[in-house]
């Protein structure tokens, strides 16, 4: 007996005496559920989840680390967090964050939730860095010591490039303001869409784009650097939102305009030239010299990263991963775009990750109780975070999201000895960033969900149909034909990315529902969140 | 020696109540019922009050 099945046995009497509060149990046995705890509309939970004694403690002790995290965040900058919180309603926002982490982790029990507690305390430990940092650097707060050492640039670029420029700090410019946010409170964005079009913006764009515009307008991006890199990614509405971004911001401004069709070779020679430019870019207006060697010591912490998701890809094909849904999505997005091979901490985190996974595969390890009736490749954005869609669909209905189009992004191999080879990999792996390799860049993007979802043995393909996206709105029919001719569950997951309002999030599950209970003829796992109300909550 | 058990024992007692007053924070949800109830009503207040210099 090891000593993980002897305080198994010390708690079982516990555990046994305190069923009654553990979600699960009670929806196993007709008496409640995951909503029973909650107080209506607002979402906010009575108490939080009774998961059994263990993991109680360990998502306890997970919860210390995280306010640990937040405390530090305030200690090494409190008055410029002082000042951040009075200046911008976005950092109100950040208030929600274990309301946020709460949502997220329902019904996780033993590995999958030890993962996921690893995953979030990574994510919310380099990001409470990176507020105070950019809040102790903020031009409208007062500066500070590495004002003009920031490169600020649109965070649909991978910043791994951007590490070979020894003293300089990239930093996403729109991911505090403005993405993270709207993961974690769905009543921001509406507010800065709002000032976008009350200026006379048309409500009918890509939400994400709107929303950044009312950030710029309110003048609620941080001010830091000398100059910045705009993008022309990731469609009409981004371009004009960049535009609107470098008109108030008033920095210097390179346009990042990788090619869209990555795909193609002429492509790529286009897209490193764009690339070289904007080193030169900022060559000139920092006057730092580029330094390769900078840039291999992090392009192998990347590649690094990219090893063992290559291995937990082969692990996430059979049934016995404790690492899916939101805990593997929310993570591999801000591994993928905000560290980019840039924080050595996070592929710590995966060492460990992939050894409980190796470890799962050994003891035929079943996540969520062995209780997932199908397989999910999600192909969804924003909106999905929000909702905390995925945890929902697994608890409601058994929906294993085995991974979402997040994680797809470059996976290439960087040469980390010759700077020739190196650019062109550099280059491959820019343009295979977020929505670039998503719904933008070409048919062929979106038509490889039927290989992603035959890769990871899915039955199922959950396909985000935002209502403002007009590069996907034109493919609906096509995919339904090759739905129906491969004999895949398709279902259409409606939403209007980061406007709440237009698609609530009980529309968005009420898309599942549908499918589920009157196509498929299902029986939900948890009656208490087939129908709810969470409108008023964060 | 006496001293030393002394210590050890006030270590215990200060974790005791550390544990059982944060774990009574974490049950309850009682940090975030003091965020979504009081603090955020008073900084949306604060925000809604801000006069901001919007233009193209």
């Amino acid at each position: 007996m090891n000593f993980s099945e002897f305080t198994d046995i010390l708690v079982a009497p516990i555990d046994k005496a305190l069923q009654r509060y553990d979600p699960i149990w009670l929806a196993e046995n007709g008496k409640g559920g995951q909503r029973t705890r909650y107080n209506d509309k607002n979402g906010i939970e009575k108490y939080r989840e009774w998961r059994g004694t263990k993991d109680t403690l360990r998502d306890y002790v997970a919860w210390l680390k995280n306010v640990g995290s937040m405390g530090q965040m305030v200690a090494s900058a409190p008055v410029a967090c002082l000042k951040g919180f009075w200046e911008y309603r976005w950092m109100g926002s950040y208030l929600g964050t274990f309301i946020f982490i709460n949502r997220l982790f329902e019904g996780y029990r033993g590995e999958e939730l030890k993962i996921a507690n690893m995953h979030m305390h990574a994510i919310t430990s380099s990001l409470t860095k990176k507020i105070a940092f950019v809040l102790k650097n903020d031009k409208r707060l007062g500066g500070g010591p590495d004002s003009d050492n920031i490169i600020p640039y649109d965070e649909t670029l991978p910043p791994l490039y951007l590490m070979g420029f020894p003293g300089l700090t990239p930093v996403p410019l729109q991911t505090l303001p403005e993405f993270i946010i709207c993961d974690i409170d769905q009543h921001i964005e509406p507010y800065y869409i709002d000032v976008a079009e009350s200026m006379g913006l048309p409500a009918d764009v890509c939400s994400r784009c709107s929303a950044e515009t009312g950030v710029a307008i309110d003048d609620a991006f941080p001010i830091m650097g000398r100059g910045m890199l705009s993008s022309n990614m990731p469609c009409n509405a981004s371009e004009a939102t960049s535009s609107f971004q470098r008109r108030r911001i008033g920095l210097p401004d390179f346009p990042v305009t990788l090619a869209m069709q990555h795909q193609e070779e002429e492509g790529k020679d286009f897209s490193e030239q764009v690339l070289k430019d904007s080193m030169k870019f900022i060559e000139d207006i920092y006057g730092v010299k580029y330094d390769w060697n900078e840039l291999f010591k992090y392009a192998k912490l990347m590649n690094e990263q990219n090893e063992i998701e290559m291995e937990k890809w082969d692990i996430f094909a059979t049934p016995y991963s404790p690492l899916n849904g939101i805990s593997e999505t929310l993570y591999k997005l801000y591994e993928w775009q905000s560290v980019n091979g840039a924080e050595p901490m996070f592929n710590e985190v995966d060492r460990k990750v992939i050894k409980i996974m190796r470890d799962c595969v050994d003891k035929k390890y079943e996540a969520f109780g062995g209780k997932t009736r199908h397989r999910a490749f999600l192909w969804g954005p924003s909106a999905v975070y929000y909702t905390d869609f995925p945890t929902w669909a697994q608890n409601c209905w058994g929906i294993n999201v085995v991974l979402n189009m997040d994680s797809t992004m470059g996976y290439n191999h960087i040469d980390t000895e010759d700077p020739v080879k190196a650019m062109r990999d550099l280059t491959e792996f820019s343009q295979r960033s977020c929505m670039r390799h998503h719904a933008v860049g070409g048919w062929d993007n979106i038509n490889a969900v039927w290989d992603w979802a035959k890769r990871f043995n899915c039955d199922m393909i959950i396909c985000n149909d935002n209502v403002a996206c007009k590069g996907m709105n034109g493919v609906h029919a096509a995919l339904e034909e090759q739905a129906a001719e491969y004999g895949m569950h398709w279902v259409w997951l409606e939403h209007d990315l980061e406007d709440s309002r237009t698609v609530s999030r009980q529309d968005m599950r009420k898309c599942i529902n549908d499918y589920m209970s009157v196509v498929l003829g299902e029986e939900p796992l948890d009656a208490t969140i087939v129908e709810f109300d969470d409108s008023e909550g964060y | 020696m006496e001293f030393v058990l002394k210590a050890i024992l006030k270590v215990v007692k200060i974790a005791l109540i550390l544990f059982v007053v944060t774990f009574g924070i974490y049950m309850n949800n009682l940090e975030n019922k003091l965020i979504f109830y009081v603090i955020r009503p008073l900084l949306n207040k604060h925000y809604d009050s801000q006069v901001r210099d919007r233009r193209v």
